[in-house]
Protein backbone atom coordinates (compact mmCIF):
# COMPACT_ATOMS: atom_id res chain seq x y z
CA UNK A 1 0.00 0.00 0.00
CA UNK A 2 2.37 2.92 -1.06
CA UNK A 3 -0.44 5.44 0.55
CA UNK A 4 0.62 4.07 3.59
CA UNK A 5 4.26 4.02 3.72
CA UNK A 6 4.98 6.86 2.23
CA UNK A 7 4.04 9.69 4.75
CA UNK A 8 5.10 6.98 7.50
CA UNK A 9 8.40 6.75 6.04
CA UNK A 10 8.81 10.48 5.00
CA UNK A 11 8.42 11.22 8.79
CA UNK A 12 10.98 9.06 10.10
CA UNK A 13 13.33 10.37 7.41
CA UNK A 14 12.38 14.20 8.51
CA UNK A 15 13.01 13.28 12.46
CA UNK A 16 16.46 12.38 11.43
CA UNK A 17 17.20 14.80 9.75
CA UNK A 18 16.46 17.50 12.19
CA UNK A 19 19.34 15.81 13.99
CA UNK A 20 21.46 14.87 11.16
CA UNK A 21 21.38 18.48 10.24
CA UNK A 22 23.57 19.91 12.89
CA UNK A 23 26.01 17.34 12.06
CA UNK A 24 25.83 17.85 8.47
CA UNK A 25 26.52 21.41 8.51
CA UNK A 26 29.25 21.27 11.23
CA UNK A 27 30.77 18.28 9.30
CA UNK A 28 30.99 20.33 6.08
CA UNK A 29 32.47 23.27 7.76
CA UNK A 30 35.20 21.31 8.84
CA UNK A 31 35.17 18.99 5.17
CA UNK A 32 35.15 22.00 2.55
CA UNK A 33 38.97 23.00 3.51
CA UNK A 34 39.95 19.42 4.03
CA UNK A 35 38.61 18.65 0.44
CA UNK A 36 39.97 20.93 -0.82
CA UNK A 37 43.75 20.42 0.40
CA UNK A 38 43.52 16.95 -0.95
CA UNK A 39 42.01 17.87 -4.37
CA UNK A 40 45.03 20.42 -3.74
CA UNK A 41 47.22 17.84 -3.33
CA UNK A 42 45.49 15.29 -5.93
CA UNK A 43 46.60 17.92 -8.87
CA UNK A 44 49.74 18.10 -7.77
CA UNK A 45 50.64 14.40 -7.08
CA UNK A 46 48.81 13.63 -10.77
CA UNK A 47 51.08 16.28 -12.69
CA UNK A 48 48.13 18.33 -12.97
CA UNK A 49 49.96 21.31 -11.36
CA UNK A 50 53.81 21.69 -11.47
CA UNK A 51 55.30 21.67 -8.14
CA UNK A 52 57.37 24.09 -9.10
CA UNK A 53 54.39 27.02 -9.00
CA UNK A 54 52.77 25.08 -6.32
CA UNK A 55 54.05 23.12 -3.69
CA UNK A 56 52.21 20.16 -2.91
CA UNK A 57 50.76 19.92 0.96
CA UNK A 58 52.81 17.31 1.86
CA UNK A 59 55.43 18.61 0.50
CA UNK A 60 55.02 22.01 2.12
CA UNK A 61 54.46 19.84 5.77
CA UNK A 62 57.92 18.12 5.27
CA UNK A 63 59.48 21.66 4.35
CA UNK A 64 57.75 23.16 7.26
CA UNK A 65 59.09 20.12 9.69
CA UNK A 66 62.89 20.85 8.07
CA UNK A 67 62.65 24.35 8.52
CA UNK A 68 61.57 24.04 12.21
CA UNK A 69 63.67 20.85 12.88
CA UNK A 70 66.74 22.86 11.97
CA UNK A 71 66.02 25.85 13.22
CA UNK A 72 65.44 28.48 10.50
CA UNK A 73 62.09 28.43 11.05
CA UNK A 74 62.13 29.29 14.95
CA UNK A 75 64.82 31.71 14.73
CA UNK A 76 63.35 33.70 11.57
CA UNK A 77 59.70 33.68 13.76
CA UNK A 78 61.39 34.55 16.81
CA UNK A 79 62.49 38.29 14.88
CA UNK A 80 59.29 38.45 13.20
CA UNK A 81 57.63 38.32 16.61
CA UNK A 82 60.12 40.44 18.43
CA UNK A 83 59.41 43.11 15.89
CA UNK A 84 55.64 42.98 15.48
CA UNK A 85 55.66 43.28 19.07
CA UNK A 86 57.11 45.86 19.66
CA UNK A 87 56.23 47.75 16.49
CA UNK A 88 52.80 47.13 18.55
CA UNK A 89 53.83 48.02 22.11
CA UNK A 90 54.96 51.58 21.04
CA UNK A 91 51.89 52.10 19.06
CA UNK A 92 49.28 50.99 21.84
CA UNK A 93 51.59 53.42 23.79
CA UNK A 94 51.08 55.93 21.57
CA UNK A 95 47.62 55.89 20.33
CA UNK A 96 46.60 55.54 23.51
CA UNK A 97 48.51 58.70 24.53
CA UNK A 98 46.96 60.72 21.95
CA UNK A 99 43.57 59.29 22.56
CA UNK A 100 43.69 60.53 26.09
CA UNK A 101 45.55 64.03 25.13
CA UNK A 102 42.74 64.65 22.41
CA UNK A 103 39.68 62.86 24.11
CA UNK A 104 39.80 64.53 27.57
CA UNK A 105 40.81 68.03 26.75
CA UNK A 106 39.46 70.01 23.90
CA UNK A 107 42.67 71.91 23.56
CA UNK A 108 44.30 68.43 22.61
CA UNK A 109 42.02 67.55 20.46
CA UNK A 110 42.56 70.57 18.32
CA UNK A 111 46.18 69.95 18.46
CA UNK A 112 46.20 66.54 18.33
CA UNK A 113 43.16 65.07 15.96
CA UNK A 114 43.49 67.05 12.66
CA UNK A 115 47.23 66.15 12.42
CA UNK A 116 46.62 62.57 12.58
CA UNK A 117 43.48 62.70 10.85
CA UNK A 118 45.49 63.80 7.67
CA UNK A 119 48.30 61.09 8.12
CA UNK A 120 45.77 58.45 8.55
CA UNK A 121 44.74 59.35 5.41
CA UNK A 122 48.23 57.91 4.07
CA UNK A 123 48.57 54.90 3.66
CA UNK A 124 51.27 53.77 5.78
CA UNK A 125 52.96 51.44 2.96
CA UNK A 126 53.75 54.29 1.45
CA UNK A 127 56.36 55.73 3.66
CA UNK A 128 58.46 52.42 3.22
CA UNK A 129 61.30 54.25 1.02
CA UNK A 130 61.63 57.42 3.21
CA UNK A 131 61.48 55.26 6.52
CA UNK A 132 64.47 53.63 4.52
CA UNK A 133 66.40 56.86 3.76
CA UNK A 134 65.54 58.12 7.33
CA UNK A 135 66.19 54.72 9.58
CA UNK A 136 68.57 53.01 7.22
CA UNK A 137 68.14 48.75 6.78
CA UNK A 138 68.67 47.90 10.03
CA UNK A 139 65.06 47.14 12.75
CA UNK A 140 64.35 50.48 13.30
CA UNK A 141 62.19 51.06 9.70
CA UNK A 142 60.89 47.49 10.38
CA UNK A 143 59.50 48.12 14.22
CA UNK A 144 58.75 52.07 13.09
CA UNK A 145 56.24 50.69 9.88
CA UNK A 146 54.66 48.89 12.12
CA UNK A 147 54.26 51.33 14.69
CA UNK A 148 52.90 53.68 11.66
CA UNK A 149 50.62 51.61 10.96
CA UNK A 150 49.23 50.21 14.14
CA UNK A 151 49.07 53.56 15.97
CA UNK A 152 46.06 54.61 13.87
CA UNK A 153 43.68 51.61 14.69
CA UNK A 154 44.20 52.48 18.50
CA UNK A 155 44.08 56.05 18.28
CA UNK A 156 40.89 56.41 16.56
CA UNK A 157 38.93 53.92 18.12
CA UNK A 158 40.18 54.93 21.57
CA UNK A 159 39.20 58.73 21.10
CA UNK A 160 35.84 57.63 19.78
CA UNK A 161 35.10 55.98 22.49
CA UNK A 162 36.24 58.61 24.65
CA UNK A 163 33.89 60.60 22.82
CA UNK A 164 30.92 58.31 22.78
CA UNK A 165 30.72 57.83 26.82
CA UNK A 166 26.69 58.21 27.89
CA UNK A 167 26.37 62.20 28.54
CA UNK A 168 24.22 60.56 31.23
CA UNK A 169 26.30 59.23 33.04
CA UNK A 170 28.64 61.96 33.23
CA UNK A 171 25.92 63.90 34.35
CA UNK A 172 25.40 61.19 36.97
CA UNK A 173 28.99 62.04 38.39
CA UNK A 174 28.61 65.18 38.96
CA UNK A 175 25.95 65.06 41.12
CA UNK A 176 27.38 62.65 42.78
CA UNK A 177 30.42 64.82 43.26
CA UNK A 178 33.59 62.95 41.68
CA UNK A 179 36.57 64.64 40.84
CA UNK A 180 37.75 64.90 37.13
CA UNK A 181 40.73 62.13 37.95
CA UNK A 182 37.45 59.63 39.85
CA UNK A 183 35.58 60.10 36.42
CA UNK A 184 38.29 59.76 34.23
CA UNK A 185 39.62 56.51 35.99
CA UNK A 186 35.85 55.06 36.77
CA UNK A 187 33.55 56.46 34.00
CA UNK A 188 35.80 57.38 30.88
CA UNK A 189 38.57 54.84 30.60
CA UNK A 190 36.09 51.70 31.90
CA UNK A 191 33.56 53.21 29.26
CA UNK A 192 36.28 53.75 26.47
CA UNK A 193 37.47 49.97 26.27
CA UNK A 194 35.49 48.14 24.84
CA UNK A 195 36.43 50.35 21.55
CA UNK A 196 39.96 50.24 22.80
CA UNK A 197 39.97 46.30 22.21
CA UNK A 198 38.57 46.89 18.82
CA UNK A 199 40.86 48.90 18.35
CA UNK A 200 43.73 46.64 19.49
CA UNK A 201 42.31 44.22 17.09
CA UNK A 202 42.48 46.02 14.25
CA UNK A 203 46.36 47.18 15.16
CA UNK A 204 46.90 43.56 15.73
CA UNK A 205 45.79 42.58 11.93
CA UNK A 206 47.54 45.78 10.51
CA UNK A 207 51.37 44.93 11.96
CA UNK A 208 51.23 41.88 10.98
CA UNK A 209 50.30 43.50 7.29
CA UNK A 210 53.30 45.79 7.70
CA UNK A 211 55.58 43.48 8.98
CA UNK A 212 54.89 41.12 5.61
CA UNK A 213 56.05 44.60 3.87
CA UNK A 214 58.65 45.53 6.09
CA UNK A 215 60.63 42.21 6.22
CA UNK A 216 59.84 41.81 2.17
CA UNK A 217 61.48 44.83 0.98
CA UNK A 218 64.86 44.76 2.80
CA UNK A 219 65.70 42.33 5.64
CA UNK A 220 68.46 40.09 6.88
CA UNK A 221 66.24 37.81 8.70
CA UNK A 222 62.36 37.28 9.74
CA UNK A 223 59.87 35.06 8.23
CA UNK A 224 59.40 37.57 5.23
CA UNK A 225 63.46 37.55 4.51
CA UNK A 226 63.14 33.52 4.24
CA UNK A 227 60.24 34.07 1.75
CA UNK A 228 62.14 36.25 -0.63
CA UNK A 229 65.16 34.21 -0.16
CA UNK A 230 62.97 31.42 -1.28
CA UNK A 231 61.95 33.34 -4.41
CA UNK A 232 65.21 33.53 -5.57
CA UNK A 233 65.65 29.47 -5.34
CA UNK A 234 61.88 28.98 -6.43
CA UNK A 235 61.28 27.01 -3.30
CA UNK A 236 57.55 27.11 -3.61
CA UNK A 237 57.39 25.27 -0.43
CA UNK A 238 59.14 27.54 1.61
CA UNK A 239 56.81 30.45 0.60
CA UNK A 240 54.12 28.45 1.28
CA UNK A 241 55.27 27.38 4.79
CA UNK A 242 55.83 31.66 5.42
CA UNK A 243 52.03 31.79 4.31
CA UNK A 244 50.90 29.31 6.41
CA UNK A 245 52.68 30.60 9.68
CA UNK A 246 51.62 34.39 8.71
CA UNK A 247 48.06 32.58 8.57
CA UNK A 248 48.53 31.14 11.68
CA UNK A 249 49.95 34.45 13.61
CA UNK A 250 47.02 36.44 12.64
CA UNK A 251 44.74 33.75 13.91
CA UNK A 252 46.36 33.24 17.44
CA UNK A 253 46.71 36.99 17.89
CA UNK A 254 43.16 37.07 17.38
CA UNK A 255 42.28 34.64 19.50
CA UNK A 256 44.21 36.81 22.24
CA UNK A 257 42.44 40.16 21.94
CA UNK A 258 39.00 37.88 22.06
CA UNK A 259 40.47 36.56 25.67
CA UNK A 260 41.00 39.46 26.42
CA UNK A 261 38.11 40.82 25.93
CA UNK A 262 36.07 38.13 27.52
CA UNK A 263 38.35 38.67 30.42
CA UNK A 264 37.98 42.91 30.74
CA UNK A 265 34.32 42.85 29.67
CA UNK A 266 32.86 40.37 31.67
CA UNK A 267 30.04 42.75 32.48
CA UNK A 268 28.24 42.75 29.82
CA UNK A 269 25.24 40.42 29.15
CA UNK A 270 26.71 38.53 26.19
CA UNK A 271 29.88 36.89 28.23
CA UNK A 272 28.59 37.56 31.65
CA UNK A 273 25.93 35.39 32.13
CA UNK A 274 25.44 33.84 35.28
CA UNK A 275 28.44 36.13 36.48
CA UNK A 276 25.93 37.39 39.14
CA UNK A 277 28.00 36.15 42.56
CA UNK B 1 29.50 69.02 21.94
CA UNK B 2 31.97 68.24 24.60
CA UNK B 3 30.25 65.92 26.52
CA UNK B 4 33.64 64.82 28.91
CA UNK B 5 34.59 68.53 29.90
CA UNK B 6 32.69 69.47 32.90
CA UNK B 7 31.24 72.62 33.54
CA UNK B 8 31.34 73.99 37.22
CA UNK B 9 27.75 75.66 37.50
CA UNK B 10 27.63 76.76 41.23
CA UNK B 11 28.70 79.67 41.43
CA UNK B 12 25.64 81.02 42.98
CA UNK B 13 24.79 78.18 44.98
CA UNK B 14 24.93 78.78 48.82
CA UNK B 15 24.70 76.44 51.10
CA UNK B 16 21.86 77.06 53.31
CA UNK B 17 21.98 76.98 57.00
CA UNK B 18 18.78 74.99 58.49
CA UNK B 19 18.99 72.21 55.44
CA UNK B 20 16.12 73.39 53.71
CA UNK B 21 15.78 75.01 50.33
CA UNK B 22 15.24 78.59 49.33
CA UNK B 23 14.77 79.54 45.79
CA UNK B 24 14.46 83.35 45.07
CA UNK B 25 13.81 85.26 41.91
CA UNK B 26 15.33 82.03 39.68
CA UNK B 27 14.92 82.92 36.15
CA UNK B 28 16.81 81.00 33.57
CA UNK B 29 16.40 81.38 29.62
CA UNK B 30 18.13 79.44 26.75
CA UNK B 31 19.36 81.88 24.20
CA UNK B 32 17.04 85.18 23.63
CA UNK B 33 14.01 82.35 23.59
CA UNK B 34 11.11 83.05 26.55
CA UNK B 35 11.67 82.24 30.22
CA UNK B 36 11.60 78.49 31.14
CA UNK B 37 11.77 79.87 34.84
CA UNK B 38 10.37 82.92 35.22
CA UNK B 39 11.27 84.84 38.87
CA UNK B 40 10.74 81.82 40.38
CA UNK B 41 10.52 81.50 44.28
CA UNK B 42 10.42 78.21 46.16
CA UNK B 43 11.15 77.55 49.78
CA UNK B 44 11.82 73.70 50.88
CA UNK B 45 11.50 73.42 54.53
CA UNK B 46 14.04 70.90 56.18
CA UNK B 47 12.80 67.39 55.70
CA UNK B 48 9.87 68.14 53.99
CA UNK B 49 8.07 66.06 51.12
CA UNK B 50 7.50 68.00 48.14
CA UNK B 51 5.52 66.71 44.14
CA UNK B 52 6.34 68.91 41.98
CA UNK B 53 3.81 68.74 39.08
CA UNK B 54 3.43 70.61 35.65
CA UNK B 55 3.05 69.65 32.02
CA UNK B 56 6.12 68.74 29.42
CA UNK B 57 7.99 72.10 29.31
CA UNK B 58 6.78 73.82 32.60
CA UNK B 59 10.39 73.75 33.40
CA UNK B 60 10.53 71.15 35.62
CA UNK B 61 13.00 69.71 34.24
CA UNK B 62 14.91 72.94 34.29
CA UNK B 63 14.23 73.44 37.87
CA UNK B 64 15.25 70.80 39.28
CA UNK B 65 19.06 70.35 36.77
CA UNK B 66 19.49 74.43 38.43
CA UNK B 67 18.57 72.49 42.25
CA UNK B 68 21.29 69.57 41.64
CA UNK B 69 23.70 71.90 39.89
CA UNK B 70 23.59 70.80 36.94
CA UNK B 71 22.46 73.65 35.12
CA UNK B 72 24.12 77.48 36.39
CA UNK B 73 22.21 80.09 38.19
CA UNK B 74 22.19 83.00 35.87
CA UNK B 75 19.25 84.97 37.43
CA UNK B 76 18.45 84.96 41.08
CA UNK B 77 19.84 83.08 44.19
CA UNK B 78 19.75 79.56 45.53
CA UNK B 79 20.80 78.06 48.57
CA UNK B 80 20.59 74.43 49.29
CA UNK B 81 22.40 71.84 51.46
CA UNK B 82 25.56 70.73 50.80
CA UNK B 83 24.20 66.91 50.67
CA UNK B 84 22.04 66.53 47.97
CA UNK B 85 21.33 63.68 45.58
CA UNK B 86 19.46 62.64 42.81
CA UNK B 87 17.77 59.66 41.49
CA UNK B 88 16.77 60.41 37.14
CA UNK B 89 14.52 58.50 35.28
CA UNK B 90 16.82 56.13 34.39
CA UNK B 91 19.45 54.07 36.72
CA UNK B 92 22.63 55.37 35.26
CA UNK B 93 24.37 52.65 36.98
CA UNK B 94 27.95 51.93 35.33
CA UNK B 95 27.63 49.28 33.55
CA UNK B 96 31.14 47.61 34.19
CA UNK B 97 31.03 48.06 38.18
CA UNK B 98 29.06 45.65 40.07
CA UNK B 99 25.74 46.78 41.87
CA UNK B 100 27.53 47.54 45.85
CA UNK B 101 30.24 49.48 43.69
CA UNK B 102 28.09 51.23 42.02
CA UNK B 103 26.34 52.55 45.09
CA UNK B 104 29.48 53.32 47.08
CA UNK B 105 31.03 55.19 43.64
CA UNK B 106 33.26 58.22 44.74
CA UNK B 107 33.07 57.22 48.27
CA UNK B 108 36.48 56.31 50.75
CA UNK B 109 37.03 54.56 53.47
CA UNK B 110 37.95 50.89 54.41
CA UNK B 111 34.09 49.96 54.84
CA UNK B 112 32.61 51.21 51.35
CA UNK B 113 31.26 47.54 50.86
CA UNK B 114 29.30 47.34 53.89
CA UNK B 115 27.98 50.57 53.77
CA UNK B 116 26.86 49.58 49.95
CA UNK B 117 25.56 46.27 51.62
CA UNK B 118 23.37 47.72 54.31
CA UNK B 119 21.77 50.34 51.92
CA UNK B 120 21.30 47.96 49.67
CA UNK B 121 19.40 46.30 52.10
CA UNK B 122 17.41 49.09 53.15
CA UNK B 123 15.60 48.83 49.19
CA UNK B 124 15.38 45.92 48.90
CA UNK B 125 18.46 44.54 47.00
CA UNK B 126 20.38 42.40 49.67
CA UNK B 127 20.45 39.30 46.82
CA UNK B 128 21.62 41.48 43.55
CA UNK B 129 24.68 42.96 45.91
CA UNK B 130 27.03 41.60 42.99
CA UNK B 131 25.30 41.49 40.58
CA UNK B 132 25.99 43.02 37.24
CA UNK B 133 23.30 46.38 36.29
CA UNK B 134 23.03 45.27 33.05
CA UNK B 135 21.42 41.95 34.62
CA UNK B 136 19.16 43.55 36.82
CA UNK B 137 15.23 44.32 35.77
CA UNK B 138 14.19 47.94 35.65
CA UNK B 139 12.67 47.81 38.76
CA UNK B 140 15.66 46.82 40.79
CA UNK B 141 18.01 49.02 38.74
CA UNK B 142 15.98 51.98 40.05
CA UNK B 143 16.14 50.93 43.61
CA UNK B 144 20.15 50.55 42.98
CA UNK B 145 19.71 54.15 42.12
CA UNK B 146 18.06 55.12 44.90
CA UNK B 147 20.67 53.08 47.28
CA UNK B 148 23.16 55.72 45.90
CA UNK B 149 21.34 58.06 46.77
CA UNK B 150 20.85 57.65 49.90
CA UNK B 151 24.38 56.26 50.71
CA UNK B 152 25.54 59.81 50.57
CA UNK B 153 23.26 60.61 53.35
CA UNK B 154 21.06 63.50 51.56
CA UNK B 155 20.00 66.36 53.39
CA UNK B 156 18.00 67.16 50.11
CA UNK B 157 17.32 64.35 47.83
CA UNK B 158 15.97 65.15 44.11
CA UNK B 159 13.67 62.44 42.50
CA UNK B 160 13.28 62.91 38.77
CA UNK B 161 10.21 60.93 37.67
CA UNK B 162 12.01 57.79 39.10
CA UNK B 163 8.82 55.52 38.85
CA UNK B 164 8.01 56.74 35.15
CA UNK B 165 9.40 53.90 33.12
CA UNK B 166 8.72 51.04 35.43
CA UNK B 167 5.45 48.85 34.86
CA UNK B 168 2.17 49.48 37.66
CA UNK B 169 2.95 47.15 40.30
CA UNK B 170 6.97 48.01 40.45
CA UNK B 171 5.84 51.53 40.73
CA UNK B 172 3.27 51.35 43.33
CA UNK B 173 6.11 49.21 45.62
CA UNK B 174 8.69 52.12 44.71
CA UNK B 175 6.48 54.74 46.24
CA UNK B 176 5.91 52.40 49.58
CA UNK B 177 9.63 52.03 49.24
CA UNK B 178 10.06 55.96 49.14
CA UNK B 179 7.61 56.29 51.93
CA UNK B 180 8.96 54.40 53.86
CA UNK B 181 12.75 55.91 53.51
CA UNK B 182 11.71 58.91 53.93
CA UNK B 183 9.82 58.54 57.13
CA UNK B 184 13.49 56.62 58.24
CA UNK B 185 15.76 59.30 56.31
CA UNK B 186 13.84 62.34 56.98
CA UNK B 187 16.24 64.63 54.45
CA UNK B 188 13.68 67.04 52.30
CA UNK B 189 12.35 65.41 48.83
CA UNK B 190 11.84 67.28 45.87
CA UNK B 191 9.76 64.73 43.50
CA UNK B 192 9.05 65.86 39.88
CA UNK B 193 6.29 63.73 38.23
CA UNK B 194 3.40 63.41 36.30
CA UNK B 195 0.99 61.13 38.28
CA UNK B 196 -1.37 63.05 40.59
CA UNK B 197 -1.81 59.97 42.41
CA UNK B 198 1.89 59.66 43.24
CA UNK B 199 2.38 63.22 44.72
CA UNK B 200 -1.02 62.37 46.45
CA UNK B 201 0.30 59.58 48.56
CA UNK B 202 3.70 60.36 49.17
CA UNK B 203 4.22 64.72 49.49
CA UNK B 204 3.54 66.88 51.79
CA UNK B 205 2.99 69.89 49.34
CA UNK B 206 2.20 69.67 46.12
CA UNK B 207 3.52 72.48 43.53
CA UNK B 208 2.31 73.31 39.97
CA UNK B 209 4.52 74.34 37.97
CA UNK B 210 3.20 76.59 34.50
CA UNK B 211 5.69 78.63 32.46
CA UNK B 212 8.49 78.70 34.51
CA UNK B 213 6.50 80.09 37.49
CA UNK B 214 4.47 78.15 40.92
CA UNK B 215 0.57 78.80 39.73
CA UNK B 216 -0.65 76.28 42.88
CA UNK B 217 1.08 75.23 46.06
CA UNK B 218 -1.31 73.10 47.74
CA UNK B 219 -0.85 71.63 51.27
CA UNK B 220 -1.36 68.12 51.04
CA UNK B 221 -2.78 67.60 55.24
CA UNK B 222 -3.77 64.03 55.10
CA UNK B 223 -2.70 61.12 57.32
CA UNK B 224 -0.11 58.47 56.39
CA UNK B 225 -0.61 55.88 55.23
CA UNK B 226 -2.95 56.94 52.83
CA UNK B 227 -5.84 55.75 50.74
CA UNK B 228 -7.02 56.58 47.08
CA UNK B 229 -10.80 56.12 48.55
CA UNK B 230 -10.14 58.92 51.19
CA UNK B 231 -12.60 61.63 51.10
CA UNK B 232 -9.75 63.98 51.42
CA UNK B 233 -7.96 62.38 48.91
CA UNK B 234 -10.31 62.42 46.37
CA UNK B 235 -11.00 66.09 47.01
CA UNK B 236 -7.79 67.16 46.41
CA UNK B 237 -7.02 65.12 43.89
CA UNK B 238 -9.51 67.25 41.99
CA UNK B 239 -8.47 70.42 43.43
CA UNK B 240 -4.77 69.31 41.55
CA UNK B 241 -6.13 67.68 38.39
CA UNK B 242 -8.24 71.54 38.13
CA UNK B 243 -4.69 72.96 38.38
CA UNK B 244 -2.81 70.82 35.80
CA UNK B 245 -6.20 71.94 33.20
CA UNK B 246 -7.61 68.81 33.58
CA UNK B 247 -11.21 68.94 34.21
CA UNK B 248 -14.15 66.06 34.82
CA UNK B 249 -16.74 66.91 32.76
Amino acid sequence: MPANVIPSASVRWHGRTVFQCVDARALLRYAAPVIAVLLWQGACSAGIVSTRLVASPVQVIMTGWGLLRDGTLGANLGVSLARAAAGLAIAVVLGVGLALVSGLSRLGEDIVDAPLQILRTLPALAMVPLFILWFGIGETPKIALVALGATFPVYLNLHKGIRSIDPRLLEMTRTLGLSRMQTIRDVILPGALPDLLVGLRFAVGMSWLMLVVAEQVNAESGIGHMMMEAQDFMRTDIIMVGLVIYGLLGLVSDQVVRLMERAFLSWRPVHGRGQAA
Amino acid sequence: MNAVAMADGMHDVTPSRDGGVAVHGLTRRFGHGPAVLDGLDLTIAPGEFVALLGHSGSGKSTLLRTLAGLDPVHEGTLARPDAVSVVFQDSRLLPWKRVWDNVVLGQAGADRRERAVAVLGEVGLGHRVDAWPLTLSGGEAQRAALARALVREPAFLMLDEPFAALDALARLKMQRLVARLWARHGCAVLLVTHDVDEALMLADRAIVLDHGRIRTDLAIPLDRPRHHADPGFIHLRGALLDALGVHDD
